[in-house]
């Protein structure tokens, strides 16, 4: 059972040294953290990884937590600093949503989508096939947008950028999404939408 | 018509102006394109919001504590330890050796003839015997022992860094 305490008490009791306050915080978060490390990894192992990396780094950085900002937007910055290490550790070129060559390449991989298959597949089954085949940085805004339920400006303080570029970036992020679910669901995408 | 898409996400996000957004409400109103694009982009929106998050595995929680656990009780003692002790132990005997050297000095008598120290008349060592009795003898070995453990954690330690690199 998750505790009803806020954010900020959970911080203040961890800060004080109970080591309980903090499994609560991690419980809460846990799920929208790993699923945000999922769009930059591509694999559970590795993503559990970087997951459980943010959660030990903000442990050891709790204290300078300064409660301007939202508990969960101050680790939502962590995730995408961490996974953008994590990414140049393996040498995974994301350095641009922009970069055609990546973009093709990406495209490529998903080209093994079975249409004949889409009939018994559900609508979540294939809205997450489409964010997995988008580069990180499309998908994490995306995330954060409608899943983190984080505002533009938000979303601009976890990654470090101006609210007016995270709105272009959503803007094509979104328009992507929708090209990579056409583009699987063929005939059956206009049913769908 | 990305122009058109674009007004029409600002105006589901919320993120126009109020002018902006009545523009946008009446050419909703009135023109059958802007309509069936709202409605078409009002679908995707509450689709993406519909994405479900990914599950993490079971003891995901569990190992982030353990490594947490883990990391605090490999703290050196050195850290663990308030410092002010270590300054105030530090100062005891500091001050102890300081007011020893200046009573021996003080009554030190030095002759230009004949060099010897000769300690004065009155001069008469304590006798300690009386001090030594057996919880002070516990007490010593009791530190001695915590002295020697400490010293043995700091080295094994600095062993461990230096092989690990």
């Amino acid at each position: 059972m998750q505790s009803k305490l806020s954010d900020i008490e959970l911080i203040a009791q961890t800060l004080a040294g109970n080591q309980a306050a903090y499994a609560d915080l991690v419980k809460r978060h846990q799920r929208f953290v790993f699923t945000l490390a999922m769009r930059f990894a591509k694999g559970r192992e590795d993503a559990e990884e970087i997951a459980q990396d943010c959660f030990i780094k903000a442990y050891r950085s709790l204290a300078a937590f300064e409660g301007q900002s939202k508990f969960s937007t101050w680790l939502y910055s962590i995730v995408y600093t961490t996974a953008m290490t994590f990414l140049r550790k393996k040498r995974v070129d994301t350095d641009s949503i922009d970069d055609e060559n990546t973009y093709i390449q990406v495209e490529s991989q998903s080209s093994a989508f079975d249409v004949n298959s889409a009939e018994n597949k559900s609508r979540s089954f294939y809205l997450n096939q489409a964010i997995g085949q988008l580069l990180p940085d499309d998908a994490t805004i995306i995330t954060l947008f409608y899943q983190g339920e984080q505002s533009l400006e938000e979303i601009g303080r976890a990654l470090g950028m101006e609210t007016n570029t995270v709105k272009v970036k959503l803007f094509r992020a979104r328009q992507r999404l929708k090209e990579k679910l056409e583009r699987n669901l063929k005939h059956e995408a206009k049913e769908l939408i | 018509m990305n122009n058109m898409e674009e007004q029409l996400w600002n105006y589901i996000d919320g993120s126009c102006t109020p002018d902006e957004q009545k523009n946008i409400g009446s050419l909703i109103a009135a023109d059958e394109a802007w309509r069936a694009k709202y409605d078409e982009l009002l679908n995707l929106s509450k689709e993406f919001s519909a994405i479900e998050l990914d599950e993490p595995p079971m003891a995901f929680t569990y190992n982030v504590m353990e490594v947490i656990r883990a990391e605090q009780a490999s703290v050196p003692l050195k850290s663990v330890i308030n410092k002010r002790i270590i300054w105030s132990i530090a100062v005891f005997f500091v001050f102890t050796i300081a007011a020893l050297l200046v009573y021996i000095i003080a009554n030190t008598k030095l002759s230009a003839a004949n060099i010897s120290i000769q300690t004065p008349d009155n001069f008469k060592i304590p006798n300690i015997k009386s001090y030594i009795t057996k919880p002070v003898i516990e007490v010593f070995f009791f530190f001695d022992v915590i002295l020697a453990l400490y010293l043995t954690d700091a080295y094994l330690r600095k062993k461990r860094s230096l092989k690990h690199g």
